[in-house]
């Protein structure tokens, strides 16, 4: 009877527990992530709406996003293929050095993105190891829009690999086998039988890159230039502009920012199903 | 050759060996499926016949040995030009192709139209009984469902020869009793040569025309379920399908002898005399009675004490202990017929008749 009673009480019962942890856990967020969000905004739409609109369509700022849309749209593009073969080829393949590959491909996770930058500028500076070969009145790698999609390719390089290769880990090796008794090519079977079994693990894996790339600031500061309306991208124009007093036009995009990865990972959330329904 | 012999084989595969670094998977291996045959490779893990499964299938080339297919030499033909139609263990069905999707694959591989691809589909998707289900996903069938559309699958283009790896591994008992009935009237309905391979004796004995016995990569004995079930020729194939008691003894004066025991021998197998031998007895060959009480039709053995006894549903498992020295425990099975008109205990001494028996 007892053991009854404690049972209708738990169901019934008002655990307090419940509303005290979910409150503890806004309040600890509240200072670290969701104020300084919420500033941003406060402050962008304080002067109204016609300033917020104004800094926003200023050609600098509009240039600043669309080179940061195109160089992280390439180098998500390269970094999901890329991710795609390497997943393939450390997943298939067992030999010598392969796990000193897996590693080497996940470093730039662990590395500051300032020393990418450099490690950049040492390669393909007009005094680097490559930089040196190229001509010097010829077509540069530096301070160019092509230096920021290397940037963003070294940074943002495990992303997509890091989504892939565990899909194609725990992906049988008999559905190629079953393809191939069917009197497919390797390519066939690749492109109707493993290659569907990897879009979820594709479409987030080029979300989270492309988030990354369009955030990256550490490296592409260095091996831009960030100079505007040439070389800038949208976090580097939030720098300047704030380095520069104007804060309005830094909070412009900064918001428009903010609001890019909201969407990405709701995306990634909220399309987890879709993407993974059979 | 060993089992049949037959110039209009579908499938032939001839002295194969195989080798992984340096253990040796499969040792010599030769036999032929006839057409429409079902052959069962039946062995224990490690026995060699999932390679032989996939040497056949193309998956896998073999050291030495010839693979033929419909008179033609595959052996060094990649699987995709092979033409075989392979179930495997888990299925293998593609995950994001539905039924239809996952049977047309083969078809439209060959670039077939989709009308004639629509209209295989129609006709293997009834045959499978899988009408209601054609637009789901793999993962919304039961392990029965996906098992009948991965042999629809394979059925789809035609294939020269069915593979089935351990197909109804992955099935509770009771579906996989069904489901082996159920292929093995569909497989003798479209009559396509099949080659099972299972480490189950009983699915063994019910699929087969006839059953490769496969031990440690070396092929003991091929033959019809009832011949490599009452005459084994080996010691392996004798234990491994099915129980067997097994009582060495020497050859004397043309009979098998163990101590008092003398039996006389009706197979046609010739052994030198004094050659040590085996006697090979299955528990339901073995009829007790009380002493002296045994009639003609069975050959004595030994007297002895019954030691045990146990029910097994069906059946009664009776352990006995006979007088020949140095012999181990006999089992016997009994039927309720004969429990019930002759009922043991523990203790009881009784005569030990063979109605049957092989000499090794």
């Amino acid at each position: 009877m007892s053991a009854n009673l404690s049972n209708v009480r738990h169901v019934r019962g008002f655990d307090i527990v419940k509303p005290l942890s979910i409150a503890t856990m806004i309040v600890i967020m509240l200072p670290l992530v969701l104020l300084p969000l919420a500033s941003i905004f406060i402050f962008g739409t304080s002067s109204g709406l016609d300033s917020f609109l104004a800094a926003l369509t200023a050609p600098e700022a509009v240039f600043a996003l669309k080179l940061s849309i195109v160089t992280s749209f390439w180098a998500t593009i390269f970094n999901v293929l890329f991710g795609l073969f390497a997943a393939y080829v450390l997943s298939k393949y067992s030999f010598w050095g392969r796990n000193a590959l897996i590693v080497t491909i996940s470093l730039p996770t662990a590395i500051p993105t300032a020393v990418a930058g450099f490690a950049l500028l040492l390669l393909w500076g007009p005094y680097g190891t490559l930089g040196r070969l190229l001509d010097p009145e010829g077509p540069q790698i530096m301070f160019t829009a092509a230096a920021i999609i290397l940037a963003n390719i070294f940074v943002t390089f495990p992303l997509a690999f890091g989504v892939i290769k565990p899909v194609f880990d725990t992906m049988s090796s008999s559905l190629e086998e079953a393809s191939a008794t069917m009197g497919a090519t390797r390519w066939q079977t690749f492109w109707h039988v493993t290659l569907p079994s990897l879009r979820g693990a594709i479409v987030g894996g080029a979300l989270l890159t492309f988030a990354r790339s369009v955030g990256e600031f550490g490296s592409t500061i260095l091996v831009s230039g960030n100079l505007s309306s040439r070389t800038q991208t949208a976090p580097l124009y939030i720098f300047a502009k704030f380095n520069e007093g104007q804060v309005e036009a830094a909070n412009a995009i900064a918001i428009v920012l903010a609001l890019f990865s909201f969407a990405i990972f709701s995306i990634l959330f909220f399309a987890r199903d879709w993407l993974e329904a059979e | 050759m060993p089992g049949t012999q037959n110039e209009n084989f579908a499938a032939r595969v001839m002295n194969i060996s195989k080798s992984f670094g340096a253990t040796t998977v499969l040792d010599d291996v030769t036999f032929d499926v006839n057409e429409g045959e079902i052959i069962v490779l039946l062995g224990a893990s490690g026995s060699g016949k999932t390679t032989i499964l996939r040497i056949i299938a193309g998956l896998e080339l073999p050291d030495a040995g010839r693979v033929i297919l419909h008179g033609k030499d595959v052996t060094e033909l990649p699987a995709r030009l092979r033409g075989t139609g392979v179930i495997f263990q888990a299925y293998a069905l593609f995950p994001k192709m539905n039924v239809e999707e996952n049977i047309g694959y083969g078809l439209r591989l060959r670039r077939t139209s989709k009308a004639e691809i629509k209209k295989a589909v129609d006709r293997l998707v009834e045959m499978v009984h899988l009408e209601e289900h054609r637009r789901k996903f793999p993962s919304q069938l039961s392990g029965g469902q996906q098992q009948r559309v991965a042999i629809a699958r394979a059925l789809a283009y035609g294939p020269e020869v069915l593979l089935f790896d351990e197909p109804f591994g992955a099935l509770d008992a009771q579906i996989r009793t069904t489901l082996r009935r159920e292929i093995r009237t569909l497989l003798k309905q479209i009559n396509v040569p099949s080659i099972f391979i299972t480490h189950d004796q009983e699915e063994a004995l019910e699929l087969g025309d006839r059953i490769a016995v496969l031990n440690a990569g070396r092929l003991e004995q091929i033959g019809t379920p009832y011949e490599v079930y009452n005459k084994p020729e080996t010691e392996h194939v004798a234990t491994f399908l099915g129980k067997a008691n097994l009582l060495p003894g020497v050859i004397k004066d043309g009979k098998f002898t163990a101590g008092d025991i003398s039996l006389e021998m009706d197979d046609e197998v010739n052994f030198k005399e004094g050659q040590a031998v085996t006697l090979v007895f299955r528990p339901e060959d073995v009829f007790l009675r009380v002493a002296a009480n045994l009639t003609q039709h069975y050959q004595e053995l030994a007297d002895g004490v019954v030691e045990e006894v146990s029910f097994i549903g069906a059946f009664e498992r009776v352990g006995v202990k006979t007088d020949v020295p140095e012999s181990g425990q006999i089992t016997v099975i009994r039927p309720k017929t004969e429990t019930a008109a002759f009922p043991l205990s523990v203790g009881h001494r009784v005569t030990v008749g063979l109605v049957r028996f092989r000499v090794l």
